[in-house]
């Protein structure tokens, strides 16, 4: 016996000293930032290639994203498969990322990694030049049109007045000279290209870019179009979908004018998608010191190295052991008994997405609705699996009914309840109805707010920014975490709640 | 009002953690876990070894036997109690006192027909009672006569008596008396009395409700220090024997009173809880230590009955300052 309890602390003193180990040396050998010094948001981007090779000579060129004004591109980086050559052709703007070698028929994915920073305040000196537009051939309806539109701007005054008619116009489905030109668009190089055209006519200074618009975790993401227009010697960016001017601060401007984005020769069915993760605290020093070690073992082997989509998936994974580490300490330090192990956990995760209040009165909705349906179903005795079954009908039933009336009464929040996960729903739903037949209304009461409260626990550990940034820089934590999961596994000291339990045993 | 864990500490008190880690883990394989959460292997177990038990009348294995069910009943000419094997909590528990022309009379003095007997037995098989809906047969066994040392200190149903076996050897006892506002339930947590049984003797000692003592019984009124179990060294005896038929350390042995027959085992446990302490008002942790002290194997079960009814007195209750 004391043979195990040597094995457990020799164990739990490997894990702290492995894990903590290399945190510090991260720290202060590759001097990754403990806690960062400023809150800036670095955007790590990622462009994804996937294409169906024909076999033979493949080249691929893809558009790059451009510096602006507010942002600035850098550690331009990428990872493809079957040992294509991966090189920059120019600097600058217009500048294009190619990948060329001789490859097999089949599927290729190549990534393109860069990382985003906001400039500092005042800003870089932004793009000087615009492509000017070609001409745009019309025949002779199209161009009467076209002055048409131009004429109804031309009152205006101002580049900006009359950008923003002219978009309303083409905007309004009961337009008829911009409806006529919006019908054949696809022959004219598309809506945007028209719309610019047409500005020039109407005497606007234009030029189109196409940009991702950064954002703090988003994958599958395409290309949008924007229009630039110069007002008053200034330029604007203007979202022709919505008629407004863009900020731009968290726009990355991709492509310019009529350049292609992304030509391939030799594969087909190509598709390009991004992805961007944005990191709050990971402030540049981080960024840097990561890529500069990228060749170090530590950081080469981590999840630096995997691509940006499953990075995001991981920054989630990472947070799952401190919510077990919470159940635990709950359950064998506290006391407080919870239904379900890892339920709390996954109630949690729904938190994450739905934010606390709305998902607590979520849950609550959705659990007691379906006590009240789940107790009729006592009276019909029925077998376990059936039952447990209907009480999973009922729950979808419960889903629907919440989001369809929340969404006629204006509350988009309702529709968040999908979130839920509903097997672990309708097993809790269970097993609070047995309990309440078994032991009566009171332990309902204790273990369901003895679960929603190790829940938003959870919720606050996970939501925490310093929390997650720290097990994302340091995945190691996840070692010394291990630890004390295996350290309290083998405490045989009180609870919390015994020092209440047992007090009688010494009241004097 | 929390207290210290140094004094719990002092006072010899277990708790969970220490009795998951310390007692169930180590003295308690996984493997026997079947021979007490199956009541029938249990039953086998007990009756096989020779120690008293309500005697088995039957099985009800599937629905087929169910038809059979009254013509067997009908033979009987006894009470009788139909329960789940792996029922839990109490649950699924048919008690007929006897039959009255084609009726079974249960001890309230309502009436049953042969087809709610049956609906019940069908029921149990099917799994109704048993953890997780799992298939489970009935056992029909003979009813025990409860001695009446027990009137009127219970609200309803009759008590059963609670041993602690530690390594064989019998450690601490209790009963557990339901009350109103338990709900005719014996659960301590739900309001039952938790009444501690001195091991010496077999009087009842302090009783706890709610984790307040209290002297009376809240509904009928007795005076709780009256009650003495009579027979007590059998029941000490029976307890101490589980422990060589069922292999588990860290052992609950419930056992009834029957009027005629002395003690008789009822159920064994593998995770016996911990609130045998508030109503002994003792902590378990010196009693376990002195029987750690003692070499495995030196005494049979009536030497280790004779061991704790001598070591485990409750008499100098030394209350810690």
């Amino acid at each position: 016996m004391s043979n195990k309890t040597l094995q457990v602390r020799l164990i739990v003193l490997t894990l702290f000293v492995v894990g903590l180990g290399a945190v510090l040396y991260k720290i202060f050998v590759l001097g990754f930032p403990l806690l960062p010094e400023k809150r800036q948001t670095v955007w790590a981007v990622e462009g994804h290639v996937s294409l169906q090779a024909q076999g033979g000579p493949l080249s691929v060129s893809l558009n790059m994203p451009d510096d602006s004004e507010y942002l600035q591109v850098m550690e331009i980086s990428s990872t493809g498969d079957r040992g294509l050559r991966f090189a920059v052709d120019k600097e600058g703007p217009g500048r294009r990322a190619t990948w060329q070698g001789e490859v097999e028929k089949g599927p290729v994915d190549i990534f393109l990694q860069g990382r985003v920073v906001r400039r500092d305040k005042g800003g870089g000196p932004g793009r000087q030049q615009r492509q000017e537009e070609p001409q745009l051939a019309l025949e002779e309806a199209q161009q009467a049109a076209a002055t048409a539109l131009a004429k109804q701007v031309a009152d205006r005054a101002g580049s900006w007045a009359k950008t923003q008619e002219m978009l309303r116009l083409f905007n309004s489905p009961n337009q008829p000279e911009a409806q006529l030109l919006l019908r054949q668009a696809g022959k004219l190089g598309g809506k945007m290209r028209l719309i610019s055209a047409v500005l020039t006519q109407a005497g606007v200074k234009v030029a189109r870019v196409k940009g991702l618009r950064l954002e703090k975790n988003s994958r599958n993401k395409k290309l949008q179009s924007f229009l630039e227009i110069e007002d008053d010697g200034r330029w604007l960016l203007v979202n022709p979908r919505t008629g407004k001017i863009e900020p731009g601060q968290d726009l990355l401007l991709w492509q310019e004018g009529s350049e292609s984005v992304l030509e391939v020769v030799g594969g087909k069915e190509s598709r390009l998608r991004l992805a961007t993760l944005a990191s709050q605290m990971m402030a540049g020093k981080s960024a840097l010191a990561a890529a500069r070690k990228a060749h170090h073992p530590l950081v080469d082997f981590s999840i630096y190295s995997l691509p940006l989509a499953d990075q995001n998936t991981f920054k989630l994974l990472l947070l799952i052991p401190l919510g077990a580490l919470v159940v635990v300490i709950l359950r064998n330090l506290v006391g407080i008994s919870t239904s379900g192990t890892f339920m709390p956990i996954l109630i949690a995760l729904v938190f994450l997405q739905t934010k606390i209040v709305t998902g607590m009165a979520l849950f609550l909705v959705v659990v007691s609705v379906g006590l009240v349906l789940r107790s009729y179903l006592s009276h019909l005795n029925l077998l376990l699996v059936p039952r447990i079954s209907a009480v999973l009908v009922f729950v979808i039933i419960i889903y629907v009914a919440i989001s369809v009336v929340s969404n006629k009464l204006g509350f988009a929040a309702g529709l968040q309840v999908t979130f839920f996960p509903m097997i672990i729903i309708s097993w809790t739903i269970e097993r609070m109805c047995v309990l309440w037949e078994e032991e009566g209304g009171r332990d309902v009461l204790i273990q369901g707010s003895g679960s929603l409260l190790a829940a938003s626990l959870i919720y606050l550990v996970m939501s925490n920014h310093y929390v997650s940034q720290l097990v994302y820089v340091f995945p190691e934590l996840l070692l010394v975490v291990l630890a004390i999961i295996i350290m309290i596994g083998s405490y045989t000291g009180y609870r919390l709640s015994e020092l209440r339990r047992f007090e009688p045993l010494v009241r004097p | 009002m929390l207290v210290s864990p140094a004094r719990l500490r002092k006072a010899g008190i277990v708790g969970m953690n220490h009795r998951n880690v310390k007692l169930i883990a180590p003295n308690n394989p996984r493997r026997l876990y079947p021979l007490v959460d199956d009541k029938l292997r249990t039953k086998e177990l007990v009756s096989r070894a020779g120690l008293a038990t309500p005697r088995l009348l039957g099985v009800v294995r599937s629905q087929g036997n169910v038809r059979e069910l009254g013509e067997f009943l009908a033979g009987l000419g006894t009470g009788f109690v139909i329960k789940p094997a792996k029922g839990s909590g109490g649950r699924g528990i048919l008690v007929v006192a006897g039959l009255r022309e084609e009726n079974f009379v249960k001890p309230s003095g309502e009436l049953l027909s042969l087809a709610q007997v049956q609906h019940h037995a069908s029921s149990t098989v099917s799994g109704l009672f048993s953890l997780g809906g799992r298939i489970d047969v009935a056992m029909i066994e003979e009813m025990v006569h409860f001695s009446n040392v027990f009137d009127g200190f219970s609200y309803q149903g009759v008590p059963d008596v609670r041993v602690i076996v530690y390594k064989g050897y019998p450690v601490m006892a209790m009963t557990r008396l339901s009350t109103r506002a338990s709900d005719g339930k014996a659960n301590l947590h739900q309001g039952a009395v938790g009444l501690g049984i001195d091991l010496a003797t077999g009087q009842a000692l302090a009783a706890v409700q709610h984790g307040r003592r209290l002297s009376h019984h809240p509904d009928t009124g007795r005076l709780l220090t009256e009650l003495a179990v009579p027979r007590w060294p059998e029941f000490v005896r029976l307890a101490s024997s589980c422990f060589e038929i069922s292999g588990l350390g860290y052992l609950g042995v419930d056992i009834v009173l029957d009027r005629h027959k002395g003690p008789q085992i009822l159920e064994l446990n593998a995770r016996p809880g911990l609130a045998i302490q508030v109503a002994n008002g003792h902590g378990l942790m010196a009693r376990l230590a002195l029987v750690d002290g003692q070499v495995p194997g030196s005494l049979d079960a009536a030497g280790r009955a004779a061991f704790a009814m001598a070591r485990f007195a409750a008499s100098p209750q030394v209350s810690p300052a």
